[in-house]
This record gives C-alpha cells, sequence and structure tokens, in this order.
C-alpha cells in the first residue's frame, strides 16, 4: 500500500478510470439496459468530447488559469462551414477539412495574439472570440439549405470496425499522439515548464509566448476538426451544438487528473475523464432525470473535484514556500 | 543564550523604564521547511524601551523568527509570553500580535499601492476612525501628524496614491504608520534604511531614540552593521538558523558581528582572489556592451568580455537588477547588447528558478532542452548523461536526482539551477543575487564553480545583495539611480568603495527623492483619457441615436431605450466587485437569470418560500467564495460550473417563459415621477449605493485586497471574510437585477441572463476597471452599461440585424482590452 500512493500520486488518470468502472459496474447491476453495445455508444459519444478537451488540456497546461472558452463556438462554426462546403460530396472532402483546417488556425492565432500579445486574460479574450464566431455561425446558418454529410466522414464519425466506433479509434489516436506530445517531446516539456512557473521557464530560455501560442492553435484545431465530424455524425448542425463542449471539455481534463493550474496534464487520464463524464451524463438519462438536474448534477460534480483535487497542489505550494503557509494559516 | 531568558535589559539609561516582565520572550523557537531548520531553539527576549540589534546573513532565520513573532507562521517547537503571559500558539496570529502592541515593518512593503496614503493608514488602525462619516479626514490627520513626527519636512501628500510615490517615501509611510498605533509596545523594523538617504534615516535613528526613551521596544534589523553599532543597545546574531551571539552593543564590533554571522572578514576572501592577477580585461572576447544612457560618469560603452566575472552594485532597486534583466533580454545591437548565448540563474528560486513538480534531474534537463526545436524528442536516459559531469563538479548526490526539487535544501536548490545555467551551455551566465537564503559553506562552494566558469570563457555577470560577494569579481559596475556611476576593477574593489560610490551619487544626484522610480506624469494623463472613455463614448452613441432620431432623448425615449439598462447596470457592478478582486465571475448572468425565475414563480405562488429561495440563493454566492479561497481553485471555473445549477435550477423550477411579477415588485421599479425617466433614477441609485460601498472603509479593504492580499493578511485582516463579504455584495447587486427583470418584463427566463455576463465584464473593463483587480471605478461602470445597451438600439435604428448584435459587443470588448493595453504598454515605457 505504501509503494502504491506515490505512484497513485504520480498517475492521477487512475481515479477517473477507477470511477468509470464503479458506475459502469453499479450500472450493469441495476439495469439491464447498459449492455456492452451501448457502452460503445458512450464511448462514441466521448470520443467527440476527447477531440475537444485534448486541446483544452494542451491550453491548461499552460498556466496562469488559462482557459480556452472558445471551443464551442468553433465547434458550431466549422460543422456549419464544413457541411456547406463539402455538401454531401466525398470529392470536396479535402477542401472542407482544409477550410475547417483554416478556421482552427485562424481563431487559435487570434486567441494567442489577444492573450500573448495584448495580454487580455485568456478567458476573456477566447469568451469575446467566441462571441464574435458565434455571430458568423449565426450567418452561416442561414446559407444552410438541407444538409448532408459526405459519405466518408459519416463513415470516420458513424461507422464501425469489427464493432468499434472508427470515431473511437481516432480518439484514440489522438490520445496517444498528445501523450507522446507531452511526454517524449522536448515541446512538452516546455509546456510543463511554462505552466509550472513562466517566469521560471522564460530564464531559462524557453520561448514561453510561442509555446503558449502553440497550444492555442492545437486547442482550435481540434475543436475545428471535431466540430466538423461532429457535424458528420449528427447529420447536420445546429447553433448550440458546441454549447455542451464548454463546461464538459474543462471537467473532462480536470476529472482526468491534469492540473487546473497547469503544469502537469494527462492524455490518458483526459480520455478516461471524457468517458466518465459522458457515462455520469448517459446514467442520468437512463435514470429519466430532467434536463435542468442534469445540468445541476454536472455543475456540482465539477466543483466538487476542483474543490478535492485543489488539496494536494495546495499542500505542495505550502511546502514550498513559507509566505502560502502563512495564508493557510491566518484564516 | 539562555542568559538572556533572565529578562533583564543590558542596557543603559532604560533601566528604570523596563517593567518587571519583557515586552516579548520566545524560548525555544524551533521551525523547519523541509529538510531545512529555518530556527533551531532559538530564544530572544526583548525588555521595554530596549533596541535590540538582530543580525544574521541571508537565510540565518531572521525573517523566520519575526513572523514567527508577528503571528504569521506557527513554530513546531517553542513558547511565547508576551508582558510575562504564556501565549499559546493555537489563537496567535498577526491580528493577535497587532492587538498586544507588536508591529512590523516589513522588508518587502506591505503598502497598497492602488489606494491612498490615508487609506493605507485605515488599513493599518481600522479602529482610529471608526465607520463614521468623516473617517477619511480622521486618517488624513493621523497621517500628516505621525509622518511629520517620524520624518519632519517629509513632503508627502496623504492623499496620493500611494502606488506613484517613490520607493523611499513609501518606505518613509510604511515605518511612520506602524509608529501610529497608540498601543505600540515593540517594533520590528525590517531592514527600514535600505531606501532611506542619510538625512532620512538619521531622523529615523531620532525617533526610535525618543520612543525607547518613552518604554516602546524596537527590534532593529539591518545589514549594515555600522547602522546596528549606532543606534541598538543589545544585539543578537543568528547564524543557521541558531543564536551564534548575543551580548551588548558595548561588547561588539563589526569584526566581531561579521565572525558570529559566519561570513568570512574581507581580508580572508581576498586573500583566494590570486587567480585574477593573472587576467586582465582587455583579452577575451566582448559577449556584452552596455552603452547609451546607462553609463553616464564613465561616459564610454562599458564592454564586458569573456573570461570575467563582472559584478552589478549598487543600493537596492538603483537599476542594476534591471539591468542584469535587460542584457538577458538584449539583442546584438542596440545601447544594452548582447553578442553571445546566455542562461540565467535567479537566487528568487521559488518564483524565477525551480519547476516545483519536476525532480531535480527534470530541473536540470530542461536547460539543455530549452534550446531545442519542439519536436526534437527527449529521455531522461540523455539527460542523466548530459548531466553527469556538471553534477559531479558541483557535488549534487547523485541518488537524489529523482526526488522531487523541493525536497532539496536551498543551497541544493541553488546547485540544480547552476547545474541547469551550465547545462545550456552557452557564452554568458548571468547570476542575479544566487547565494539568497545559501548557508555558508554551500556559499564558498558556489564560489568555486563561478570562478571555474570565468576559466572555462565564459562571461559571468552576477548581481549580488552582498556587497562582500563582488570581491570575487573581477570587475564591479557601481549603479545609482539607472546608472553606471562607478568601475571598480581589481585591487579597487572593496566593499567600503562599492558603499561609498552608490552613496555618494545618490545624495549628490537626487536628494529626497533617491531611488529610481517609474515616471508618474505620463501615466497620469493615460489613466485620466482611461477615466473619461467610458463618458465619452456613451456620448457619442447618444448623440449618434439622437441625431436619427430625436424622439430618443425625451424622458419617454430614454425611459424606453434604457428598460434593458437596468438589470446590465446591476450585473455589470456585481461583476466589478468580483473583478476587483482580481477574479471574473462567469455565473453572474445566469444567477440573475435564476432569481428572475425564483421570484416570478415561487414568489408569487408562496411569497415565504420564494424570500427563503432567494435568500438561500444569495447565501450560495457567499459559499461559493468560501470554496474558492478554501481550496485555491480558479474562480473562473467554479463560476462557470455554477451557472450550470443555476440555469438548471432555473429550468427545473420553469422549463418555459413566463410567470408574473408581484405587484410590490413591480411597484417597486416602474413608479413614475412626472418628466423624469424611471429607470434613469433606479441607475442613478444603484451607482450611488456602489459608490458608498466602494467608498467606504468596507470598499477600502476590499479593495486593497484586489491590489496586495498578502499585505493585508500579514495586517491581521482575514482573506477568507472578505472574499465572501465581496461575493455577498456581488450576489446582492445580480439578485435585485434578476428582481428588476421580473419586475419590468412581468415574467421570467432562465435564458435571459447568461448574455448578460460577457456584457457585465465588457462594461466593467470599459469603465476603466483593472482585470488584475484593486482598481474599480463604479460611475464609470454604470456609464459603460448603459453605452452597451445603447448600441443595441442603435444598430437596431441603423437596420442592421440582431445577428451582429453578439459580435458587435465581442468585438467592442476586444477594442476596449486591445486599446487599454496600447495605453498601459505607454505607461511601461
Amino acid at each position: 500500500m505504501q509503494n502504491l500512493s506515490p505512484w497513485m500520486a504520480r498517475n492521477r488518470w487512475i481515479w477517473s478510470l477507477i470511477g468509470i468502472l464503479i458506475i459502469w459496474g453499479v450500472l450493469s447491476l441495476i439495469t439491464e439496459r447498459l449492455s456492452l453495445h451501448s457502452l460503445s455508444g458512450v464511448v462514441a459519444s466521448a470520443s467527440f468530447l476527447v477531440l475537444a478537451a485534448l486541446g483544452q488540456m494542451f491550453v491548461v497546461t499552460t498556466g496562469r488559469g488559462n482557459i480556452d472558452l472558445s471551443i464551442a463556438s468553433v465547434i458550431a462554426l466549422s460543422a456549419f462551414v464544413s457541411l456547406i462546403v463539402i455538401d454531401g460530396s466525398d470529392e470536396r472532402i479535402v477542401l472542407g477539412l482544409l477550410a475547417v483546417l483554416g478556421i482552427g488556425l485562424a481563431v487559435g492565432a487570434m486567441n494567442a495574439v489577444l492573450v500573448l500579445l495584448f495580454r487580455i486574460p485568456a478567458m476573456i479574450a477566447t469568451l469575446a472570440t467566441g462571441y464574435v464566431l458565434a455571430t458568423t455561425t449565426l450567418i452561416a446558418n442561414r446559407s444552410i439549405a438541407g444538409a448532408v454529410a459526405s459519405p466518408t466522414l459519416a463513415y470516420l464519425a458513424g461507422g464501425r470496425v469489427w464493432g468499434i466506433p472508427v470515431i473511437f479509434l481516432i480518439a484514440l489516436v489522438a490520445v496517444t499522439l498528445s501523450s507522446l506530445v507531452l511526454g517524449k517531446l522536448a515541446y512538452g516539456r516546455m509546456l510543463s515548464a511554462t505552466g509550472q512557473n513562466a517566469r521560471a521557464a522564460r530564464l531559462s530560455g524557453i520561448k514561453t509566448g510561442r509555446v503558449t501560442a502553440t497550444a492555442f492553435l492545437i486547442s482550435s484545431v481540434l475543436a475545428a476538426l471535431d466540430g466538423a465530424l461532429l457535424s458528420a455524425y449528427v447529420g447536420g448542425a445546429f447553433l448550440e451544438m458546441g454549447a455542451p463542449y464548454l463546461l464538459q471539455s474543462v471537467g473532462a481534463v480536470v476529472l482526468g487528473g491534469s492540473l487546473i493550474f497547469g503544469g502537469s496534464s494527462t492524455a490518458l487520464g483526459t480520455l478516461f475523464g471524457c468517458i466518465l463524464l459522458v457515462l455520469i451524463v448517459t446514467t442520468m438519462q437512463i435514470a429519466g432525470l430532467p434536463p435542468g438536474t442534469q445540468d445541476i448534477v454536472q455543475g456540482v460534480a465539477i466543483i466538487g473535484v476542483l474543490a478535492l483535487a485543489g488539496r494536494p497542489v495546495l499542500k505542495r505550494a505550502a511546502r514550498l514556500k513559507p509566505m502560502s503557509e502563512q495564508t493557510a494559516g491566518a484564516q | 543564550m539562555t542568559a538572556a531568558m533572565k529578562a533583564v535589559p543590558f542596557s543603559r539609561a532604560q533601566a528604570e523604564l523596563a517593567g518587571n516582565e519583557p515586552v516579548v520572550a520566545l524560548r525555544g523557537i524551533t521551525k523547519s521547511y523541509g529538510p531545512t531548520l529555518a530556527n533551531q531553539a532559538v530564544d530572544l527576549t526583548v525588555g521595554r524601551g530596549e533596541v535590540v540589534g538582530l543580525v544574521g546573513g541571508n537565510g540565518a532565520g531572521k525573517s523566520t523568527l519575526m513572523r514567527v513573532l508577528s503571528g504569521g507562521t506557527t513554530p513546531d517547537a517553542g513558547e511565547l509570553a508576551i508582558a510575562g503571559k504564556p501565549r499559546t500558539w493555537n489563537d496567535y496570529n498577526p491580528g493577535e500580535a497587532q492587538t498586544a502592541g507588536i508591529r512590523i515593518v516589513h522588508q518587502e512593503l506591505s503598502l497598497c499601492g492602488n489606494l491612498t496614503v490615508a487609506e493605507n493608514f485605515y488599513l493599518e488602525r481600522p479602529d482610529a476612525g471608526g465607520l463614521r462619516p468623516g473617517w477619511r479626514s480622521t486618517y488624513r490627520d493621523l497621517a500628516r501628524q505621525w509622518l511629520d513626527l517620524v520624518f519632519p519636512g517629509h513632503g508627502i501628500n496623504v492623499d496620493a496614491e500611494l502606488g506613484l510615490l517613490p520607493i523611499g517615501q513609501r518606505q518613509m509611510i510604511e515605518i511612520a504608520r506602524a509608529a501610529s498605533d497608540p498601543n505600540l509596545r515593540l517594533l520590528v523594523l525590517d531592514e527600514p534604511t535600505s531606501s532611506l538617504d542619510p538625512e532620512r534615516s538619521r531622523q529615523l535613528r531620532a525617533f526610535i531614540m525618543a520612543s525607547a526613551a518613552k518604554g516602546v521596544a524596537f527590534i532593529f534589523i539591518s545589514h549594515k552593521l555600522k547602522e546596528i553599532l549606532e543606534i541598538t543597545s543589545r544585539i543578537v546574531a543568528l547564524r543557521n538558523g541558531r543564536v551564534a551571539w548575543e551580548g551588548s552593543v558595548e561588547g561588539a564590533s563589526v569584526e566581531r558581528l561579521v565572525e558570529a554571522m559566519g561570513g568570512e572578514s574581507e581580508a580572508s576572501l581576498r586573500a583566494n582572489r590570486n587567480r585574477q592577477e593573472v587576467r586582465s580585461s582587455s583579452e577575451g572576447r566582448v559577449l556584452a556592451r552596455i552603452g547609451g544612457a546607462g553609463t553616464a560618469p564613465p561616459g564610454r560603452a562599458v564592454e564586458l568580455r569573456s573570461g570575467e566575472i563582472v559584478g552589478l552594485a549598487g543600493l537596492e532597486g538603483n537599476g542594476q537588477r534591471d539591468m542584469l534583466r535587460h542584457i538577458f533580454g538584449a539583442g546584438d545591437s542596440g545601447e544594452v547588447s548582447r553578442l553571445g548565448s546566455v542562461s540565467f540563474v535567479s537566487g528568487d528560486r521559488q518564483r524565477e528558478g525551480v519547476f516545483p513538480l519536476w525532480s531535480v534531474l527534470e530541473n536540470i534537463g530542461i536547460g539543455r532542452i530549452a534550446g531545442r526545436s519542439g519536436v526534437s524528442s527527449v529521455s531522461a536516459e540523455a539527460e542523466r548523461t548530459a548531466a553527469a559531469p556538471t553534477i559531479e563538479r558541483l557535488r549534487l548526490d547523485p541518488s537524489r536526482l529523482g526526488s522531487n526539487i523541493l525536497e532539496l535544501s536551498g543551497g541544493n536548490q541553488q546547485k540544480a539551477l547552476v547545474a541547469r545555467a551550465l547545462a545550456a551551455d552557452t557564452e554568458i551566465i548571468l547570476l542575479d543575487d544566487p547565494t539568497r537564503g545559501v548557508d555558508v559553506s554551500a556559499k564558498s562552494e558556489f564560489y568555486g564553480v563561478v570562478a571555474d566558469m570565468a576559466s572555462a570563457g565564459r562571461l559571468v555577470i552576477w548581481h549580488s545583495t552582498e556587497d562582500v560577494e563582488f570581491l570575487e569579481c573581477d570587475r564591479v559596475l557601481v549603479f545609482s539611480g539607472g546608472r553606471i556611476v562607478r568601475e571598480l576593477v581589481g585591487q579597487e574593489i572593496s566593499e567600503e568603495a562599492i558603499v561609498n560610490s552608490s552613496f555618494l551619487q545618490e545624495v549628490s544626484s537626487a536628494g529626497s527623492s533617491q531611488a529610481v522610480s517609474k515616471p508618474v506624469q505620463g501615466s497620469s494623463l493615460a489613466r485620466r483619457i482611461i477615466g473619461l472613455m467610458p463618458f465619452v463614448s456613451f456620448l457619442t452613441v447618444l448623440g449618434a441615436m439622437a441625431s436619427v432620431n430625436p424622439l430618443v432623448l425625451s424622458p419617454f425615449g430614454l425611459d424606453l431605450l434604457l428598460g434593458s439598462a437596468v438589470a446590465l447596470t446591476l450585473i455589470a457592478l456585481a461583476q466589478m466587485f468580483i473583478v476587483g478582486g482580481s477574479e471574473i465571475d462567469l455565473g453572474v448572468g445566469a444567477f440573475a437569470g435564476v432569481t428572475n425565475v425564483v421570484s416570478a414563480t415561487l414568489l408569487v405562488d408562496n411569497p415565504s418560500l420564494g424570500v427563503a429561495g432567494l435568500i438561500a440563493a444569495w447565501l450560495s454566492y457567499g459559499l461559493l467564495a468560501a470554496i474558492i479561497h478554501a481550496r485555491k481553485i480558479p474562480a473562473i471555473v467554479v463560476t462557470l460550473g455554477a451557472s450550470f445549477i443555476w440555469v438548471g435550477i432555473g429550468y427545473s423550477l420553469q422549463p418555459t417563459p413566463g410567470g408574473s411579477s408581484p405587484e410590490w415588485l413591480s411597484a417597486l421599479f416602474t413608479w413614475q415621477i412626472p418628466g423624469v425617466p424611471t429607470t434613469i433614477v433606479l441607475i442613478v441609485i444603484a451607482g450611488c449605493v456602489a459608490v458608498l460601498i466602494d467608498r467606504s472603509p468596507l470598499g477600502v479593504v476590499l479593495r486593497g485586497f484586489g491590489n496586495n492580499p498578502a499585505a493585508l493578511e500579514r495586517g491581521g485582516w482575514s482573506v477568507m471574510r472578505y472574499a465572501v463579504i465581496r461575493y455577498l455584495i456581488a450576489g446582492g447587486f445580480a439578485l435585485v437585477a434578476g428582481l428588476s427583470l421580473t419586475a419590468i418584463n412581468t415574467a421570467s427566463d432562465i435564458n435571459a441572463g447568461g448574455p448578460f455576463t460577457l456584457l457585465s465584464v465588457a462594461a466593467v473593463v470599459m469603465g476603466g476597471c483593472a482585470l488584475l483587480g484593486g482598481i474599480i471605478s463604479p460611475t464609470g461602470v454604470v456609464v459603460a452599461s448603459l453605452t452597451l445597451s445603447l448600441i443595441g438600439a442603435l444598430l437596431g435604428t441603423l437596420g442592421v440585424s440582431t445577428d451582429y448584435n453578439a459580435a458587435v459587443q465581442g468585438g467592442l470588448l476586444l477594442l476596449i482590452l486591445v486599446m487599454r493595453m496600447a495605453v498601459d504598454r505607454r505607461e511601461d515605457a
């Protein structure tokens, strides 16, 4: 047991995995309706969240409370644009993906410029870009007519190989790549350093601006691709389709064990966090909870997990500096 | 050291004044931080009217001991008695210490830069003027009185905003503020003269002597040993957390104290310096050049070459540290230029050195990784191999490479940071006070490493706060007022020469405002422009609307147009108070939405349940603050989560828009005075309430927390209590906003609140508040809210589709922020 606890402290994704297993176990005990097949449905819808949440994870890792609140709008806009550009034909798929990629890069660059050049707090900057994008989506909404997804994209988003949703395989590839970037590439180290202590990172010679900008680009590009796949999955686009991803992408990152203060993230944890979150929502739907209550439960879950997860970090910081020990002592 | 516990002060004239009991007696104080013992069984007794000098090198344990004394830190072991009465640590805190008459003037100043001098006096002495109207003038008088008393002829305007004053004046205010306590028994002065000129230092000494004669005790901490010998009656020297020497001033001398503190004497250091005789400064390649305005008296560019150790000296805050950073950021041309690759070692390990989540090896390895391409691969094995020789040279224990960096002592952490710089293998190494808090043996080892760096052909540029370290340098540049005033080479370098050149220049050049401070005129003009911006844009928008349709300006027209502005104003004011604490509330709009729903449904059907529901909602806002601060988690995510809860509750209560307004509520918001637009009156009332809160003592405390929470906490103000109060105030405004929506629309819609969140942030920013906290402006926010409400209407009159509303509002917010940024940047320049 004594050997186990430091291992668990290092591998914080384990908690979300345990959460998944518990909920799944309880569900299969009390209801017959949760078959392996319905679990694959959960996994498929979690996969869309995974793509958005991985991007969010990169932004959160940059630290200083950075969060990308434009993800929801990027998803909605790229869903519309991909439908309009591709127009149900496989020949135009490259063009559509380029357009979607363009949206991602443009929004990511915009966010990065606002945050780094104009030093606007990330949440305000991304909130505002989100609003601007929402208008663009409204306009796109007017020019869309009876959209159909292209067959290939529809297969990627909704098809199965050996009973496994293709989108889940895509999500797994994304998780693996993110894991490699975080753990094995110099960029991952630089990102972590920036998130832990930006000043120290700068003085160590890291170009923190470039590192942070890259994170915003990754986030927007992933959200844009996600939007295109999502529109193919649901076979259409609507204004509010990105909205659930606003809170859930943050929630999945935190649930997965990445630190909300930045500096340490786990892609595997984010994957489990997404599945756990979707599983919770599905459970509530199976239990027949009204939508209002589902919102409440999600809100409470996010705050609760944050409140619990905030603790070890605080302890660590307290040991680090007498000043914060003072903070804790005087309350 | 136990002799001190007999509690009879050694001193001269005060002997008869001394009561039976010492003012303070600390006994056996022990405190550890991880592996470091900051204090080990330290005893310290201070009698009435005694002036005790406390000396010791950096990291000797002085600050820890003083934090224990002031209630900021609870020791692991030890006892405390105040005026003979034993105290328990559990109920001893900064507030208690102040009540007992113990006050500290900290080295890092604990004033709030966003408040006026008089308001800062309020924070220290909230009891003196109470909550009566006119409390401000009480504190103006108090501030004036005490500044006059301690520093006659100070010339400080007590209504000036503190952040705009030079550091010397701020230090004077800090001292006078602590001294003003009528209950004062013991005043601890931590490096009080570090930014005072000789005349002000003399005034301070006179004040200390006069107060001591009246029975006030002092603990005087200073690196300037001569000053200690002049002013104190008894001296305690700390070394490595223990009392190394203690005795009356008569038995002390500079040499004696230096020896006790563990510093090597100048002579013995000099004996070690034979290596630089070998090297003259004209060899080597030029790696950095300092020219232009920074080099006034030498009058020529200073060139720094490979193989040299160059010291940057001067009194603290005279530009030497800035120069180091300037060199770090410099390009290969310009006034200050750098012609080689560079790495940086900071002595401020917590803030600028360590990566707290990483192992020692990772902390070292990043030095090599930082310069590489982002897509190159990294591995622990490669790092270990690369770091091995350096680790051996620095005598870091290889078995601890896998431990978390924070588990190492300060000295070893610093070694790891040096290893990081060496791993980067750069031509220039910048050292920023690298031996801060490092024990003596680690220091001398470190000096050897620095000498090696230079011998290997690197250029070492070294800023230190300990003048004795400059004896390790080949060349020393002495700074004063942001310029190099003297260049000392080889044998010219001595502590005395450095001190003399930094002080001489000071007196002749700058008079009373000695230290460098940012220029203030430009910033006040820029600020005024920012302050006027909301008003100008309001008039512009109103004018534009009136030119399209003159009826807009009639009372009825205004009432109609501004109907939606009431809720926005209230929500923006709520957001303003949160932003004042440097947080952002993403749930404020949804919260107004839920109160809108509750008041239009529950309050109508079952008034008592409705009132209970509203009160519960309001209190839960305070609970949010408690969660945020108890757990130190980001407000933005918590309030975002909370917004889902609010929407969920509202949706559960009322799935589709509807409901009605209780009659009394409508009556509250929709009365009529002929000829006066009701909405304007309501908005003015809301604004007045916000102004009153902001101008009250409570408002001052809240703004203080937004600016310098650590200082307020040290001053005994509870962070948690004021966080909760802040959120309750915000919640109150948002709640009234929800009620106003019900009364004015006579219906409710849970989705009506959401859009107000972004608008409220926009109004707060546009109104001239700083997103970083501390600076708020209720009138600006009110006017900005009106402007934003009008923009929607203006777009309508201009025939622009409402689809563009969000884009215009989001774009406007960004535009304002970008403009603000541009102004701020000019201020910085």
